[in-house]
C-alpha cells in the first residue's frame, strides 16, 4: 500500500468521528511511516494520542495487507506513561481505532495494579499495544526471554517525556531502550513532551547521545497556542492579610462564589495535608456542596481518584481540591475554572495548570492565583509576566546515576545474564552514561558481584555471580525475587496503607506521621475523620469517628523551589515596588506593607542586596535576601554559616523560603565582619560549601533514594511485606558506615554529586553570587521582624550548622534546661 | 566486670551475604572497640548483654572465635537477647557461659529491661538515644546511658546499629556519649 492510500485510511476514519487532522499530526504518520524517530511537541488534550498510534497501526496494516483476516500475533508497540491513572484512557482511544479499522490488534495494561493472573496470560501471549510505566517495563527486562517478547516490536513511544525527564525513572527508561534497540531491529522511538526549555536536549536524552537513532529523528512542534488569563485574588482588606501562612484559608470566602458561578473548578493546592484541609475547611463553612465536590491526590486508593475523574467527565462535580495528581494526561472538558492556592513556584507547573480548563480549542483558559500570604501577591505579579512572556523553565536530566545503572545491570543479572562486553557500548551510548569510564564500569562490576572493590577471604557477599562462560547472572532464588520486588517501589519514606478494621482500602500515608500517633487519636484523611485502632504488619487499621480533629497527615518532599526564570521574574516585580509608575494591582494591594516594610528596612533595588539584623527571645536573627528561589537559598545559607563559623566558634539554625535565608543563633554575629571580610565571594565556593556540615546532611537524605534503588537497602512492598526484618536497616545508619569506612564508594560519593548539582543548584549559586558582588550591601539593624522577613523566621523547617566542639553545645544545652 | 550490651556482630556480613553491600571494614571496627575497652578497664569478666550476633552463624563467627581464643585469661558470659538464635553449644565450645539472665546479689543482669522487686537491672535491647534541644532551635541525636532508679539501660556497642530516642522524664538521669566524653544531660 503507498502511502496516500494509508493515509486515506486514516483520514477518512477522522471524518467518521467528524474530526479534522491536525497538521502536526499528518507530519508524526510521514515521518513515522518513514522510519523516523522523534519528538512530538504536544499539549494534553491535542489529539497526541492519534498522531503516534494512528501511523503504527497504518505500518501493521502496510506489512500485513491481509490485516481483516489474519492476526500476526505478539508485540508490536508499547506505551510508557508515567502514571498509571492515564493507561485506562489511552487504552479507550487506542482500541477504539484499532477496533474501527477492522485490524483485531490487542491492547493490554501492564502496570503494579495488574492481576498475576493477567501478567502471567500476557506472558504466554503479548498484546499488540502494551501500555505500561517505566517500573513494569524494566520488571520484564527481568523475566526469563525477554528478547523473545520484544523481538518484533517496531515502536515504542515514551508519553509525558518531560515528567520522566528530569528524574531517575527517565534514566530507566533511557537504559532499557538501549537494550530494546539492540533486540528489536525495527524499532523507532517516540515521546511526546509538553513544552519546555529544553526540547532538543529531551530528543537528545530520549535517543542516546550521538546516537544513529537521533540522527535518523525528527523534532515536531504541535503549536497549538492557549490563550491563558491569570486572576489574582486580592483580598478586600489587605490590612488584616497575614504575612506568612501557607494555607490560604482565610480566603476562602472569595473562593466560594467563583465556584459558585463556573460549572467545575479545580483547586489545585501544593501539598497533600493543604488539599486535605482545604476540603475539609469548604465543607464545614459550606456543607451545601457535600456530595458536588470532591478531593483528589496521590495518597487516595485508586478506585475513588478514578471515580473523582470519572465524575468530572460527567459533569457531576462542581468542585475539586487537588493536588499535582491531576496535573498530567486527562482531559477534561468541562472544567471551565482553575484556582491555585499559594505560588506554584513554575511557570511550566502553572501554564500546564492554566491548560486544564477550557480545553476546545481556541477557548481562553482562566486561573485564579490565591495567595497564601501577603509577599506571595508578587508572585502573582510576577506569573502574570511569564505567561505574557512564555517563559518555560528547563528540565534538567541527570548524568551518571550509578543508583540506576546497579539495579539494571541486576535486573538484566536475574533474566538472563549478561556479558560486560555486549552490554557496555550499549549503556555509554545513553544521555546519562555518555562520559562514564571503564574504571568506573570495573568498579560497577566489583560492585555487584563482590560487593566491594577487592577480594577478602572470609566475605560471603552474594548478589550477582560470574559463569565460567563469563555471563553475569543472579541464581539465588531469594536476591532475585528481593530485586524484582525493589524495582517497583517508588522511592519515598516507608508508606502503610490505611485500611478500615472491617476491610476496605483508604489510601497510603507515610510512617513518620503515624508513628507520632497512638491508638484512640483521630486524624483526617481522605476527608474523613478516622481513629487509629492499631498498626499491624504494615497496615494502618482505622475505623470512623464522629471526633473533630486537627491533626492532618503531612507528606514529606512536597517543597518545591522557584525556578531560575521564575525567581527572576519575582526580582524584577520587586523591584518595581519602589518605583511608582508601572504597578499591577497586586503591588498596589500591597502599598501597605512596602510601608510597614520601609519604616523599619528597605525594599532592595536591582543594585541592593538587603540583610536585616534583629533580636528575639528565640536568639540572634540575621536575615539576607537575594531572591533566587528556596533551594539556592539553602546552599547559599549553609555556605554562609560555615564562612562565619570560621571567625570564631558559633551553632546556627538556618531557614530558607523562595525569597531569602535566616542565620539563627544564640551569639549575635557581627555583621560588619562578614561584610569587611567579603564573605560572599565565589572563591572556593566548591569547596567551602563541601566543608559545612549542611552538605553531609543534605547528601545523607538523598543516599536515601540511592541506597533504596541501588538495593543495598531493602524496602519490599508495602502491600507484600516479607519477613525481612532482619534485612532492615535505616540508610541513615548505612550512610554513616560509609563515610567512616569506604567514603570513596562512588554511590556514596553519588549522593553529594547529587547534592550539589540537583539539590543545592551549584550552577545557580554561582550565579547568584556573582550578582551579589555587583551590588551594594545594604545592612539595616532592626528593632523587630520586618514584614519580608516574618515568613522566613517562622519557618520551621530548619538545617543546621556548628564549628563549636560538640561537647561545649550539649553542656550550653544542659545549662539551659536547668535554668527554666 | 565489664557490661556490653547490642553488639550485634555479623550484621555486617549477614547484609552482605543476602546482596547488599556494607562496608566491610565496619566488622573490624567493632573488635577495636572491644580491644579498647579491655585494655583501659583490663576486666576479669565480661557479660554480654544479649544480641551479641545478629542472626544466623556466618564467617563473622570465625572472627569472633579467633578473637575470643586469644582472651583466655577473660571469663565470657551471654545473657541470651531476642537477636541470638545461634545455638548455646557453640558459644559453650568457645568458652562462652550461656545464661537467660544473671542474679548477682542485688543485681539483675538481662537483656530486656525488667522490673523485679528488691533487684537492680542491667540491660540493653533499647539501643537508647537522647534528642537535645538548644537556643537558635539546634537539635542533637546521641546515643545515651538511660537510669532509673530500679535501672541502668546501656547504649548498643555495636557499630553498624541505630537509636532509640527515649524521653526524658522525671526521675531519670541520662548520660549523652560523644566521641570522647559521657556527659551528664539529663537528672
Amino acid at each position: 500500500m503507498t502511502q496516500k492510500e494509508l493515509f486515506h485510511i486514516a483520514e477518512s476514519w477522522f471524518q467518521q468521528q467528524q474530526w479534522k487532522s491536525f497538521p502536526f499530526q499528518k507530519q508524526s504518520w510521514k515521518a513515522f511511516l518513514q522510519g523516523k524517530n522523534g519528538l512530538l511537541n504536544a499539549p494534553t488534550g491535542s489529539g497526541k494520542t492519534y498522531a503516534l498510534w494512528v501511523p503504527i497501526v497504518l505500518n501493521y496494516i502496510k506489512q500485513n495487507p491481509d490485516y481483516k483476516n489474519k492476526h500476526k500475533k505478539g508485540l508490536k508497540a508499547i506505551w510508557i506513561t508515567p502514571l498509571r491513572a492515564l493507561s485506562q484512557e489511552i487504552k479507550q482511544a487506542t482500541e477504539r481505532f484499532a477496533e474501527d479499522l477492522g485490524t483485531q490488534l490487542t491492547v493490554g495494561i501492564r502496570t503494579g495494579d495488574t492481576s498475576q493472573k493477567e501478567r502471567a496470560a500476557q506472558k504466554r501471549s503479548m498484546p499488540d499495544l502494551l501500555i505500561t510505566t517505566p517500573e513494569s517495563l524494566q520488571l520484564l527486562l527481568a523475566s526469563k526471554g525477554y528478547d523473545k517478547t520484544f523481538k518484533n516490536c517496531s515502536a515504542i513511544v515514551i508519553d509525558e517525556w518531560h515528567e520522566l525527564l528530569g528524574t531517575k525513572r527517565g534514566v530507566q527508561i533511557e537504559l532499557a531502550l538501549s537494550r530494546l534497540k539492540t533486540i528489536a531491529k525495527d524499532l523507532r522511538i517516540w515521546g511526546i513532551s509538553a513544552t519546555i526549555g529544553n526540547l532538543e536536549q529531551a530528543r537528545e536524552v530520549l535517543l542516546g547521545h550521538q546516537s544513529e537513532a537521533l540522527e535518523n529523528s525528527i523534532l515536531i512542534k504541535a503549536n497549538i497556542k492557549k490563550k491563558i488569563k491569570v486572576q489574582s485574588i486580592i483580598p478586600k482588606e489587605m490590612e488584616t492579610f497575614p504575612w506568612r501562612g501557607h494555607l490560604g484559608i482565610h480566603l476562602l470566602d472569595e473562593v466560594v462564589p467563583i465556584i459558585k458561578k463556573s460549572k467545575t473548578t479545580l483547586l489545585f493546592t501544593n501539598t497533600r495535608s493543604q488539599c486535605e484541609i482545604w476540603f475539609q475547611k469548604i465543607l464545614q463553612k459550606y456543607p451545601e456542596f457535600a456530595g458536588e465536590m470532591a478531593m483528589h491526590h496521590g495518597s487516595i486508593n485508586k478506585e475513588t481518584r478514578l471515580w473523582v475523574e470519572q465524575a468530572i467527565r460527567n459533569e457531576s462535580l462542581k468542585a475539586v481540591v487537588c493536588t499535582s495528581s491531576l496535573d498530567l494526561g486527562v482531559d477534561f472538558a468541562p472544567v471551565e475554572t482553575i484556582i491555585q492556592i499559594g505560588g506554584p513556584k513554575g511557570v511550566a507547573r502553572f501554564l500546564q495548570r492554566a491548560g486544564r480548563s477550557g480545553h476546545q480549542p481556541g477557548k481562553t483558559s482562566v486561573i485564579y492565583f490565591l495567595p497564601t500570604h501577603a509577599i506571595e501577591l508578587v508572585e502573582a505579579s510576577a506569573l502574570q509576566q511569564a505567561v505574557q512572556q512564555h517563559t518555560v523553565e528547563d528540565r534538567i536530566p541527570y548524568l551518571n546515576s550509578f543508583d540506576v545503572l546497579v539495579q539494571y545491570l541486576t535486573t538484566l543479572a536475574v533474566s538472563d545474564g549478561f556479558h560486560p562486553a555486549t552490554i557496555f557500548p550499549e549503556i555509554k551510548s545513553t544521555f546519562c552514561y555518555q562520559a562514564i569510564s571503564e574504571e568506573d564500569w570495573k568498579w560497577i562490576l566489583n560492585f555487584i558481584t563482590i560487593g566491594s572493590q577487592s577480594l577478602q577471604q572470609y566475605d560471603e557477599y552474594k548478589k550477582v555471580e560470574i559463569l565460567e562462560d563469563g555471563l553475569f547472572k543472579v541464581n539465588n532464588r531469594g536476591i532475585a525475587m528481593r530485586h524484582r520486588l525493589q524495582i517497583g517501589t517508588i522511592v519515598s519514606d516507608a508508606v502503610l496503607t490505611v485500611k478500615y478494621l472491617k476491610g476496605g482500602y483508604i489510601g497510603s500515608i507515610e510512617e513518620w506521621f503515624i508513628s507520632k500517633l497512638k491508638p484512640g487519636d483521630v486524624f483526617t484523611f481522605a476527608g474523613r475523620n478516622l481513629e487509629l485502632v492499631r498498626i499491624k504488619e504494615m497496615k494502618v487499621l482505622v475505623r470512623k469517628s464522629s471526633k473533630r480533629t486537627s491533626k492532618v497527615p503531612s507528606w514529606m518532599g512536597g517543597r518545591l523551589t522557584l525556578t531560575s526564570q521564575m525567581s527572576e521574574l519575582l526580582r524584577n516585580e520587586l523591584y518595581k515596588a519602589t518605583n511608582e509608575e508601572k504597578k499591577s494591582p497586586e503591588l498596589i494591594a500591597l502599598s501597605h506593607i512596602f510601608k510597614k516594610q520601609e519604616e523599619e528596612s528597605i525594599i532592595p533595588g536591582p543594585e541592593e542586596f538587603l540583610i536585616e539584623t534583629f533580636k528575639t527571645k528565640e536568639g540572634y536573627h540575621a536575615i539576607f535576601y537575594p531572591f533566587e528561589g528556596r533551594f539556592v537559598h539553602e546552599a547559599l545559607g549553609s555556605l554562609l554559616a560555615y564562612r562565619i563559623s570560621l571567625l570564631s566558634p558559633i551553632s546556627f539554625s538556618i531557614a530558607f523560603n523562595d525569597y531569602g535565608f535566616e542565620l539563627l543563633s544564640d551569639q549575635e554575629i557581627d555583621m560588619q565582619q562578614v561584610i569587611d571580610n567579603d564573605l560572599f565571594t565565589k572563591e572556593y565556593m566548591h569547596s567551602d560549601l563541601q566543608k559545612s556540615l549542611n552538605a553531609t546532611e543534605m547528601a545523607r537524605r538523598k543516599f536515601r533514594d540511592i541506597a533504596v534503588i541501588s538495593g543495598m537497602v531493602f524496602t519490599g512492598y508495602p502491600e507484600k511485606m516479607l519477613k525481612n526484618k532482619h534485612l532492615q536497616s535505616s540508610s541513615q545508619l548505612l550512610f554513616n558506615v560509609f563515610r567512616d569506612f569506604e567514603s570513596d564508594n562512588l554511590l556514596y560519593q553519588q549522593a553529594f554529586i547529587e547534592t550539589f548539582e540537583h539539590q543545592l543548584e551549584e550552577g545557580r549559586l554561582q550565579q547568584a553570587l556573582e550578582r551579589i558582588e555587583q551590588q551594594k550591601i545594604v545592612w539595616k539593624s532592626c528593632k523587630k521582624a520586618t514584614p519580608l522577613s516574618f515568613p522566613i523566621i517562622t519557618d520551621r523547617l530548619r538545617e543546621k550548622m556548628s564549628s563549636e566542639k560538640l561537647e561545649d553545645r550539649i553542656k550550653k544545652m544542659v545549662a539551659l534546661l536547668s535554668k527554666k | 566486670m565489664l557490661l556490653i550490651a547490642d553488639l550485634h556482630l555479623g550484621k555486617v556480613s549477614h547484609f552482605r551475604k543476602h546482596g547488599s553491600a556494607v562496608p566491610q571494614n565496619a566488622i573490624q571496627k567493632n573488635f577495636q572497640q572491644l580491644d579498647h575497652v579491655i585494655n583501659v578497664f583490663n576486666p576479669s569478666h565480661i557479660c554480654f548483654l544479649g544480641d551479641l550476633f545478629h542472626s544466623y552463624l556466618n564467617n563473622e563467627w570465625d572472627v569472633f572465635e579467633a578473637w575470643i581464643s586469644q582472651r583466655s585469661t577473660i571469663e565470657f558470659v551471654l545473657v541470651v537477647g531476642n537477636h541470638d538464635i545461634i545455638s548455646p553449644f557453640k558459644y559453650e565450645k568457645i568458652g562462652i557461659k550461656v545464661a537467660s539472665e544473671i542474679l548477682i546479689d542485688n543485681f539483675l543482669l538481662s537483656h530486656h529491661p525488667e522490673e523485679r522487686d528488691g533487684h537492680y537491672n542491667f540491660c540493653g535491647h533499647i539501643h537508647p538515644g537522647v534528642l537535645l534541644g538548644g537556643l537558635g532551635k539546634q537539635r542533637l541525636r546521641l546515643p545515651c546511658f538511660y537510669q532509673t532508679e530500679h535501672q541502668l539501660i546501656l547504649p548498643a556497642f555495636g557499630e553498624f546499629t541505630g537509636t532509640h530516642i527515649l524521653e526524658p522524664i522525671e526521675k531519670v538521669n541520662i548520660y549523652a556519649i560523644t566521641q570522647k566524653e559521657v556527659i551528664l544531660v539529663h537528672s
